[in-house]
């Protein structure tokens, strides 16, 4: 039996009178931990306000693990967590109230949702900070108040639109190991941003889109192709110039980069020169690997076909 | 897993799913009926979100507890008995009710639009007829909770300060069902029209001042309208009367009362006057509805 995707977009098309914000999306999306990728106004809010049931397709369908978004929004919400990217929350308020009265609006029984609402906290790391009101948080900690809003009704799916937004080095860092961690609870993320390097390092799939099109789709690493270099690391920027320029003499294609080495490579027997020249400058060998494309280079090049 | 330290350990209790009972719509709306309830109490709030309501509760009740205590010093002069409210007067009489609806309605439905939580409302198991039904539900049940707890105190109490309790029972059991539905009639219009009213603004303070603005304007153009002698007793009755926002309740409270418009009353000798107060009472009743409906509509938002 074919199993359901955690999303299927057939055809969706939405405008905004002459405005095109989704011109015919197609794509099967699996469960996980799934990046939304675009740049400003390439339509993934729209996506994410017609998976919400706020929005109605102009043309087109959208299915949530089956259910279709535009027949049947009830029950689509009623498993569907959301964190906006803008601020959300009642400032006036408690974290602990606002969040046990979202889990109550998810459908929750009271003293169920109040518990929920302490265990999801903890989890975001804001267990000390529940009684104070939102209004006095820091831009991380609203944050994660908005990460703990959208996991209190134990959602199947999590939209997180852009929810390292603003965050300092720091807080992106810990937002992200957030994400990382849901794929492990069981709830599938789909997390919309325009920051490629964070979907690279969370999701375990990538829908790209632009001007409403979809670019390419695939699971993230599949995406990642090797590129014929590999990347050689021997310790310090010294070594790396020196190891780069044993290799070029050896009759190969090599460039000290960032006190990395990028040796062009044609087969195994290349690595095994490239092991042999390390070892004869006596160098340390940290790390040889085939280096990947990243996720930038792969919208650049898809996008402009 | 534990990470054990000096001092302690620190326990990463991870993520438990919800495999409990879970409601859907009638669920989503009954909570946001009871938080919508708790702000405008001031439940879980500030002391001074507190105030307002209770000192409310406080100020409408007074003439119940005045009333019964002259009863009570006059209980024995035959004769003499005085009551200076009857349950009719006492049904919307005060104007604290008129500032509570003022500083509440915005209160629940203001900062929702202004602080942007409505996206995350609607993206629960909630339409938008189910967000007007929780707020305008909210707002009605404290209204009929702060007209009708008052009228309790006065029947109660006069009815223990009479020679005999079960004869003033007896002698007034036309209130038990008439004060229910004037209250319900009198906080069904001023829930609808003070959230309509808030919907249209996203700040509190124009929300309020937009709503007693609508009752006073409204008031004393019909009140110009109508005319009346040196003292403003009304002379002869006029349609104009109708303009009247603030009394249109109040015509319903009297229909239901007395049976008919009162004698006092600037649509007195109209004809169909009690007919056009109700059609009236609709029409306002519909708008505000309306409003509602078209500004909480749940897709395209």
């Amino acid at each position: 039996m074919e199993s359901v995707p955690l999303l299927r977009i057939n055809a969706l098309t939405k405008r905004y009178g002459a405005v095109t914000a989704l011109d015919s999306l197609s794509v099967d999306v699996p469960d996980g931990r799934v990046g939304i990728v675009g740049a400003n106004g390439a339509g993934k809010t729209t996506l994410f306000r017609i998976l919400l049931g706020l929005a109605r397709p102009t043309e087109g369908s959208v299915e949530v693990s089956g259910a279709n978004v535009s027949h049947d929004p009830i029950a689509v919400r009623s498993r569907l967590g959301y964190m906006p990217e803008h601020e959300c929350l009642p400032l006036d308020q408690t974290a602990a109230d606002v969040v046990a009265t979202f889990g109550e609006l998810s459908g929750l029984p009271v003293r169920a949702a109040r518990q929920r609402a302490s265990d999801v906290l903890d989890l975001v790391g804001l267990d000390d900070a529940r009684f104070r009101p939102i209004g006095g948080f820091s831009t991380g900690m609203r944050q994660r108040a908005k990460l703990a809003q959208a996991l209190v009704g134990d959602p199947r799916l999590v939209l997180l639109d852009e929810p390292t937004a603003g965050l300092d080095p720091a807080g992106r860092e810990e937002m992200l190991a957030l994400v990382a961690r849901l794929g492990t609870f069981g709830i599938s993320v789909l997390m919309s941003t325009h920051l490629l390097d964070d979907v690279q390092r969370v999701c375990d799939y990538v829908v790209m889109i632009d001007g409403g099109r979809l670019v390419v789709a695939g699971p993230t690493d599949s995406l990642l192709e090797r590129t014929g270099t590999v990347t050689v690391d021997v310790g310090d920027e010294e070594a790396a110039a020196r190891l780069a320029a044993a290799v070029v003499a050896g009759g190969m294609s090599a460039e000290a980069v960032d006190g990395l080495v990028q040796v062009t490579v044609a087969g195994d027997d290349d690595l095994d020169r490239i092991r042999d020249t390390v070892a004869a400058l006596g160098l340390p060998l940290y790390r040889l690997g085939s280096r990947l494309t990243s996720l930038d280079e792969v919208f650049f090049e898809r996008a402009a076909r | 897993m534990a990470t054990a330290t000096a001092t302690g350990a620190v326990y990463d209790r991870g993520y438990r799913p919800y495999d409990g009972p879970r409601g859907g719509r009638g669920a989503a709306t009954l909570a946001l009926y009871r938080a919508s309830i708790r702000r405008a109490l001031g439940l879980r709030r500030s002391w001074r979100q507190k105030v307002a309501p209770f000192v409310l509760l406080g100020i409408v009740t007074i003439p119940a507890i005045v009333n019964v205590g002259i009863a009570y010093i006059t209980r024995n002069q035959l004769g003499r008995r005085i009551e200076f409210i009857t349950y009719r007067e006492y049904v919307g009489v005060s104007s604290a009710l008129l500032v509570f609806v003022a500083l509440t309605a915005p209160d629940i439905i203001c900062p929702d639009r202004r602080q942007r939580v409505l996206p995350l409302l609607f993206a629960r198991p909630l339409t938008g007829i189910d967000y007007v039904a929780a707020k305008v539900g909210a707002l009605f049940s404290i209204l009929f909770a702060f007209s009708f707890l008052p009228q309790v105190v006065l029947f109660v109490g006069q009815a223990l300060v009479s020679d005999s309790a079960l004869d003033y029972t007896r002698d007034n059991l036309d209130v038990v069902w008439k004060v229910p539905v004037s209250v319900v009639l009198l906080a069904v219009f001023y829930a609808v029209v003070g959230i309509a009213i808030a919907s249209l603004a996203s700040r509190r303070i124009v929300a309020g001042a937009s709503f007693i603005g609508l009752f006073l304007v409204s008031s004393i153009t019909a009140g110009i309208l109508v005319g009346g002698d040196e003292d403003g007793r009304v002379l002869a009755g006029s349609p104009a009367a109708l303009i009247s926002v603030l009394r249109l309740p109040l015509y319903l409270r009297d229909l239901v009362f007395l049976g008919q418009v009162d004698a006092g009353s600037p649509l007195n000798g109209v004809p169909n006057g009690g007919l056009a107060a109700v059609l009236a009472y609709l029409c306002v009743l519909g708008l505000g509805i309306a409003v509602l409906l078209n500004r909480y509509r749940w897709t395209e938002r």
